[in-house]
């Protein structure tokens, strides 16, 4: 066996080993007979573990040979004409230590999950949405094309909204789950029409058709304008999932789902999403500079914006939603100057950091407590910041805008929601009008 | 005829004959207390024989079989590329629902009719004539409008059904004997032929719920049983006509005719509009509606186009949206036939009561709106591809449907499932019966997706048989046209 088809085999294992868990502990549960809790996290975590330890042994592997990426082809999807969806993953020095961290870190939730899931109706389906996410994320993180890329943020999007929605009976849940699906379904359509431009291109998804695979020195090998336009729309792809403005009123509120799900989703994984493909696919924002200024005014705008509302939330849950919307923002600024190692380094600390804050924070009056306890008196209620600074009159109008969380959701409800909404409502009224008299129906007419 | 063109004819009349027989037999009142059993026993030997006719046509080499093509012009019977996809999708479609029918709505009248119309189904799927897809076109429309009327209830859908059905078999008629009256009628360039084009396309938009003609589809949704609304619209007997007698016969590469630039507009504006539209239902049945009318809308659209990549996603769309909207509507159908019908303008909280309908619905949901792993991911990919590949504000209309489909579907799944319940309170179970048929489906939607190379293939070898008709009976492959391939696409 060489080199590489070890490393191949290791590499389908990452991907494989969570889907066999989500296939076992899904398959059973969609025909009446979902398996006991023990049983079901205990095939979750060997799924994670698995995948854990495959990524250790590839990132051995690679180490050893130079951290030079080993491309995996699985094989052609489907085909037709040059229109062709090949199956292309790498092993490089950006998505096996990304594995790493994102299958280690499914781990903990799992474990931690387990416990803190315990006899909720809802068990057997947090695990499978978990399933789904560890797999999608394995297949974004490995993805050498962007079909396999775009397969797996689906993935993301899909478990994310469901596990939003996870006490489906809060009218609130509900709301939170629709609207983080709409955010990320309008924002997929950058990536979507990102992978036909792609395609038309250069006939291939492949990404060693549009830039060298020796990340992070990759050159790209799309023309400029090319270069521009999908840079162009992976950023905008990237705005939904990370959420910023004006595409990060869903944030707060996704914090309805449970608290396993929140950290590893808005805490870790899935709010990185977006800074992880611009870090693979840095070599187009080298040769787009439009795209790179957008990611500087907005990540700015939108970590401005995060840091200020984030003052006034009054529960811990809201609050850390914004620190990590302020941390993701500053980490598009960095891929926006040109960065790739110091954006890296920053998702993987701001991860760790986050998702034990957000697992931590349904006992953050018991921690509290016994930190006051240990030091024999309150905690100190921490300096007046920067905000301090400003003249009197400045702050209260800044407190304002941001309890009002600066305006944005109101502007895009009522600017862009309401009217749409009330468009399609005044059509489906006049539509029930219509089949009312076509069908000769009394009492039936405009809502 | 060879052995082989001899024996997929006489499997393509097997799979005919046997719902037409056994809707005999059972309007003759011999199997009422076997009802579902004689019925099912039925669609799986049409089942069996419509794949039969695939694989035997495959076997004997691909090439388009005709017979009986002296009475102006048209092959009474036609097996191509297309046929043998279509005809294994439609019965599959119909024995998923007489699998999956309630008790308490299965009649022997009721059962025969929809065996009538899939034996009618499978017959228009099987010829090129287009007298014959006339007769057929009117026999499908009058089982629907028969069977809607005799619903309690269903009147008011029935009239608006009828309506809208005179209208377009008023235009197909005419337009017919139109096109057939400047012969050669498949290249008709004299002002009676492009008058009766322009009239089959009109009875094509009616019949396929292009908008301004669409009312009918939301309104036999809501009015008709569930068996009937589906096998009315999943088979799109209307995307086929079009097929045989607008599109099948144009030479692609010389661009399109008008009145197919007109169809293919109108169907895009409408697969936007039927998806915004599911967006704001406040009935489950409306949304599934307006859904199916989307669908059908983006099926009409990738068939108008000139690009191989364009039709295989029209056709991949085909079938991947009747796979999925047959299991919604089933799921739908199991519901209501437990605790009535379903609004959606508050949460209603059925996920407890049926926790498995509710996974079933999600997934078929999902695979209905581009989930990753099933059909419908690779017929969006083919045809936003196509569409984009062919004119940009097609692509991002296309784009803009399946986005909208998607909230519209995880908005519908949310509202009908979420919201307070009660959880010790009954519990319905799903029948072993409306499993395996959900299940069968979903099999299908996913086994096609995650190993779509084969279906991909057929699909390939029948759009460039639609592309390139002359090729169809020299077999496959036929040649590319330089024409249809993007300028900016430079081979490795």
């Amino acid at each position: 066996m060489t080199h590489h088809d070890l490393v191949s085999m290791l590499v389908v294992a990452q991907l494989a080993a969570p889907a066999a868990a989500l296939v076992g502990i899904g398959l059973p549960a969609l025909f009446g007979r979902p398996l006991p809790e023990e049983a079901t996290r205990r095939s979750v975590a060997a799924g994670f573990a698995l995948g854990f330890l495959a990524a250790t042994a590839t990132l051995a592997l690679i180490a050893a040979r130079g951290w030079r990426a080993e491309i995996v082809n699985v094989g052609t999807w489907f085909a037709i004409g040059h229109h062709e969806h090949t199956i292309n993953l790498v092993a490089d020095p950006l998505s096996t230590p990304y594995v790493c961290f994102s299958t280690g870190l499914c781990w903990l939730v799992n474990a931690f999950a387990g416990k803190y899931l315990h006899r909720e109706p809802g068990f057997t389906r947090f695990f499978v949405l978990l399933a789904v996410f560890g797999t999608g994320m394995n297949l974004m993180v490995l993805a050498d094309s962007i079909d396999v890329l775009f397969v797996g943020w689906e993935c993301l999007g899909i478990s994310s909204a469901l596990l939003i929605g996870f006490f489906h009976e809060r009218r609130n849940a509900i709301d939170a789950a629709v609207r983080a699906y709409t955010t990320y379904r309008v924002c997929d359509v950058g990536l979507l029409v990102a992978g036909v431009v792609v395609h038309r291109a250069v006939g291939s998804g492949a990404f060693e058709r549009l830039f060298t695979t020796d990340w992070p020195d990759g050159t790209c090998l799309l023309p400029p304008a090319t270069a521009q336009i999908v840079a162009l729309l992976l950023v905008f792809a990237a705005l939904g999932k990370t959420a910023q403005v004006p595409f990060s009123a869903w944030l707060p509120r996704a914090m309805e789902g449970p608290t396993p799900s929140s950290a590893i989703f808005y805490g870790a994984l899935s709010i990185h999403a977006g800074a992880y493909v611009l870090l693979r696919c840095g070599p187009l924002l080298d040769e787009a500079p439009l795209a790179r200024g957008a990611l500087l005014v907005i990540g700015a705008g939108s970590a401005l914006h995060a840091a200020v509302v984030g003052r006034v939330q009054t529960d811990l849950k809201s609050l850390l939603a914004y620190a990590s919307m302020a941390q993701a923002s500053l980490i598009l600024v960095e891929i926006g100057l040109g960065w790739r190692l110091i954006p890296l380094v920053h998702v993987v600390s701001h991860a760790v950091l986050r998702s034990l804050q957000i697992l931590r924070s349904p006992s953050a009056l018991h921690d509290r407590h016994e930190l006051e306890a240990a030091l024999g008196g309150p905690l100190s209620a921490g300096g007046p910041g920067l905000i301090g600074l400003l003249p009197e009159r400045w702050q209260a109008r800044l407190y304002r805008i941001a309890l009002d969380r600066g305006f944005e959701e109101m502007a895009v409800g009522r600017f862009v929601v309401a009217p749409v909404l009330a468009a399609l409502r005044w059509a489906a009224g006049l539509e029930d009008a219509w089949i009312a008299w076509l069908a000769r129906e009394r009492g039936r007419g405009p809502r | 005829m060879n052995a082989a063109a001899s024996s997929v004819v006489l499997l393509a009349a097997v799979a005919v004959a046997v719902p037409l027989g056994g809707a005999a037999v059972i309007a003759t009142g011999a199997c009422d207390r076997r009802l579902r059993q004689a019925a099912v026993a039925t669609m799986v030997v049409a089942l069996l024989a419509a794949g039969g006719v695939t694989a035997a046509w495959h076997l004997a080499g691909g090439r388009a079989i005709t017979w009986g093509d002296r009475l102006v012009g048209g092959s009474l019977v036609a097996v191509d590329g297309l046929t043998t996809l279509l005809m294994p999708y439609a019965a599959c479609v119909s024995l998923a629902i007489v699998l999956a029918a309630p008790r308490q709505v299965l009649d022997a009248a009721g059962v025969a009719r929809t065996l009538v119309g899939t034996g009618a189904t499978l017959a228009m799927f099987a010829t090129s004539h287009p007298f014959a897809i006339l007769a057929l076109w009117l026999v499908t429309a009058a089982v629907t409008w028969i069977s809607t009327r005799a619903t309690p209830g269903g009147r008011g859908a029935a009239r608006v059904f009828a309506i809208a059905m005179t209208t377009a078999t008023a235009a197909m008629t005419a337009g017919t004997c139109l096109l057939v009256s400047d012969p050669p009628w498949e290249r008709a360039s004299g002002p009676l032929g492009i008058a009766g084009g322009w009239l089959v396309a009109v009875a094509v938009m009616i019949r396929k719920g292009i908008v301004p003609f669409h009312s009918w589809y939301p309104a036999l949704f809501g009015g008709a049983p569930m068996s009937v609304s589906l096998a009315a619209t999943m088979p799109q007997v209307a995307a086929y006509s079009a097929v045989r007698l607008l599109i099948g016969h144009v030479d692609h590469a010389e661009g399109l005719a008008p009145e197919l630039e007109f169809l293919s507009n109108v169907a895009l504006v409408t697969a936007v509009y039927g998806a915004a539209l599911a967006l704001v239902q406040r009935e489950l049945r409306g949304f599934i509606g307006f859904l199916a009318m989307s669908q059908s809308a983006l099926v009409l659209a990738g068939l108008s186009g000139t690009l191989p990549l364009e039709l295989s996603g029209a056709l991949c769309v085909w079938i991947s949206s009747g796979l999925s909207l047959t299991g919604i509507g089933l799921v739908t159908w199991a519901l209501e036939s437990r605790a009535g019908p379903i609004r959606l303008d508050s949460p209603q909280g059925r996920f407890w009561d049926a926790p498995t309908l509710a996974a079933f619905f999600l997934l078929f949901g999902l695979a209905g709106s581009g989930l990753p792993g099933t059909l419908s991911f690779v017929a969006d990919d083919l045809i936003v591809s196509g569409s984009l590949d062919e004119k940009l504000y097609g692509g991002l209309l296309v784009t803009a449907s399946t986005v909208l489909s998607g909230i519209a579907v995880m908005r519908c799944w949310f509202f009908v499932f979420g919201g307070p319940t009660a959880l010790d309170g009954p519990r319905h179970a799903i029948l072993p019966r409306e499993r395996l048929a959900l299940s069968a489906l979903l099999l299908g939607l996913f086994g096609l997706g995650l190993f779509p190379g084969p279906l991909v293939r057929a699909i390939e070898q029948a759009a460039e048989q639609l592309l390139h008709p002359a090729s169809a009976s020299a077999g496959f492959p036929a040649p590319v046209p330089s024409s249809v391939v993007p300028q900016e696409f430079a081979p490795p």
